[in-house]
């Protein structure tokens, strides 16, 4: 597997985590592409318009990446803070349709500001790895690093609290949880990943444009979710690395592979309703080979 | 069961809707002239309640009454269209259900609300939520502090539990359990919460008669032992007489009665709204049996 695709993969399983965080308090929002877009033209921007961080233009040093994502994931948080406030009062599909149109609110804004470079975009993004098995590197300390942390969520008040909105959240409100500050803060956690994801993706891809936060990438990333499950964190994990990698595994195929690749997540669903992970599957897993290799999600 | 010390009573008997209420000043919970509509209908009107600190106070009605309209706009899953709750005295009514319960006020829902994927152990924590307050990198790094407070948590939802003859289903999916035993969690779980008055919602509904006089004597424990005050809404009248020290009747979303199980019992206008006219007063249909 060369390095190019183990880095879309990487980033595919940041994204499809992103789409989880806001779904383990049962919101369904579709908004990371919107973030993930603005996160990546606050990389852009700043390493290409900002001498101290461009580097020598074509390389970059490794703190600038590192400077950046913090605005990135500071500036989406902060929106997703104000937003998060207003459009989770809606509930179910209503929120669903709400972060659609902020997503497209993102993107054109994102053509039309005069700083963004309308639809060419931005190009020449200095690159801070030499090659993408340097990103893709990177990349997996940070997906480990979120992993660990939604691992940890399960143990902690607050994971609690979120499965209790995901299972009732009238119940969770009147014994004392305050449910619009939950969903806000899984909104805003969503809203810093993909920002931060965005960042990393500006500088691989080399080039950022506004048709990467668009409602086609809003259905694929959730397409991660269903298709690995949202119970667990693993399962979106499972399905950014699995749905990434297919389009490109299935190249040889040729224009037969848009055709596989569609059948494939219809029939996820179809085949497994609940996702690819389940908790009982991970049991079954688990009591078959009790020495366990696979990452363990909850104790 | 009737070893009881009398708790508070009105003034008078309680034939007349208006004017003898306890002074709502000194109740623990009051209504105040509360009115609930929806569109034309008038699901609670103005209705007056004192509920006083340590009782076990009824509320019985029809279906249909109000009384659950009546629960939720006590525990703010509902606006009053007028009036007021008020809870030592203060208003109370407009807060949201988080705050509402902070103050001290649980309940239970008539049509169970359990978190179904978690477990029996895992719903009772999440009653305890705000006792689990850690600092997030302590929590997080699984400091001594954070692992010892999680072992105390557990114990205390488990002893909850224990209390409900639950604690050896602790890990069991609440989904997966019996009609019966999924009411008595929830009681469990609104206990967690540490609530000064506890709001229950038909929990007798469903349960055998064996499992209903268990759950008589379980709620009078629960008074004594957690020195709570409980406003209970049942149908099953001869129940609510042994166990309520008062009651309340509602028909149509007007309170048409109020007073010690007794009173009621001789109530003209209860018999007529509730009983259907067939109640002799004091005889078998309301006094005796389960």
């Amino acid at each position: 597997m060369d390095a190019t695709l183990l880095q879309q993969m990487l980033l595919g399983a940041l994204l499809a985590l992103s789409v989880y965080l806001p779904l383990r308090c049962g919101q369904l929002s579709l908004a990371t592409p919107g973030f993930y877009a603005v996160g990546g033209y606050v990389a852009a921007l700043l390493s290409t318009q900002v001498p101290l961080l461009a580097g020598s233009g074509s390389t970059s040093p490794l703190w600038a990446l590192l400077l950046e994502m913090l605005l990135a994931g500071l500036l989406c948080g902060l929106l997703a803070l104000g937003i998060g406030r207003v459009v989770l009062r809606l509930r179910g599909i209503y929120l669903a349709i709400a972060t659609i149109a902020l997503v497209e609110i993102l993107r054109v804004l994102n053509l039309n500001l005069p700083f963004t470079g309308g639809a060419t975009g931005i190009f020449a993004i200095p690159q801070p790895f030499a090659t993408p098995l340097g990103y893709a590197g990177f990349t997996l300390v940070l997906l480990l690093a979120v992993c660990w942390l939604c691992a940890q969520l399960e143990q902690l008040r607050l994971g609690r609290a979120m499965a209790a909105i995901r299972d009732d959240e009238l119940a969770s409100a009147s014994l004392g949880i305050d449910t619009q500050r939950v969903k806000v803060l899984a909104f805003v956690a969503s809203a810093v990943l993909a920002g931060l994801t965005g960042a990393i993706a500006a500088h691989f891809l080399n080039s950022w444009n506004a048709r990467l936060g668009s409602f086609d990438a809003s259905v694929t990333t959730l397409a991660f979710v269903v298709f690995g499950g949202s119970r667990l964190w693993l399962g979106p994990v499972i399905g950014g690395l699995l749905l990434t990698a297919l389009p490109e595994l299935l190249r040889p195929v040729g224009d037969l592979r848009l055709i596989i690749f569609g059948l494939v997540i219809l029939a996820g669903p179809v085949l497994f309703p609940q996702g690819l992970i389940t908790p009982e599957r991970l049991a079954a897993v688990r009591r078959h080979w009790p020495a366990g290799r696979s990452p363990e999600p909850v104790p | 069961m009737n070893g009881r010390t009398p708790r508070p009573k009105p003034s008078s008997t309680s034939s007349q809707p208006a004017g003898q209420s306890l002074p709502a000043d000194q109740a623990l919970l009051a209504t105040d002239r509360l009115s609930c509509r929806f569109g034309g209908l008038v699901a609670v009107n103005q209705v007056d309640l004192a509920v006083m600190e340590g009782e076990i106070f009824g509320l019985i009605g029809p279906n249909g009454a109000g009384k659950t309209t009546l629960f939720n706009l006590i525990s703010g899953l509902g606006a009053p269209s007028d009036g007021r709750v008020l809870w030592r005295g203060e208003a109370i009514h407009g807060l949201d259900p988080a705050r509402i319960n902070r103050l001290g006020i649980a309940r239970t829902f008539q049509n169970l609300r359990l978190f179904s994927s978690l477990s029996l152990l895992e719903n009772v924590l999440v009653g305890l939520h705000h006792r689990a307050r850690t600092p997030l990198a302590a929590a997080l790094l699984g400091s001594a502090g954070f692992r010892r407070q999680q072992r105390q948590l557990r114990q205390e939802a488990l002893a909850l539990l224990e209390l409900f003859d639950l604690a050896d289903q602790a890990g069991r999916p609440a989904g997966s359990l019996a009609y019966g035993d999924r009411r008595r969690v929830e009681i469990a779980r609104a206990l967690a919460t540490q609530p000064k008055l506890l709001l229950l919602d038909e929990p007798a509904a469903g349960m055998n008669p064996a499992e209903k006089d268990g759950l008589c004597e379980l709620i009078s424990r629960l008074r004594d032992r957690f020195s709570l005050t409980v406003l209970i809404i049942e149908h099953h009248v001869p129940l609510m007489m042994r166990l309520c020290d008062r009651l309340a009747v509602l028909n149509f979303g007007e309170r048409i009665a109020l007073g010690t199980p007794a009173e009621v019992r001789r109530n003209p206008q209860v018999i007529e709204a509730y009983l259907g006219g067939q109640g002799t007063a004091g005889g078998p249909p309301l006094g005796g049996g389960r």
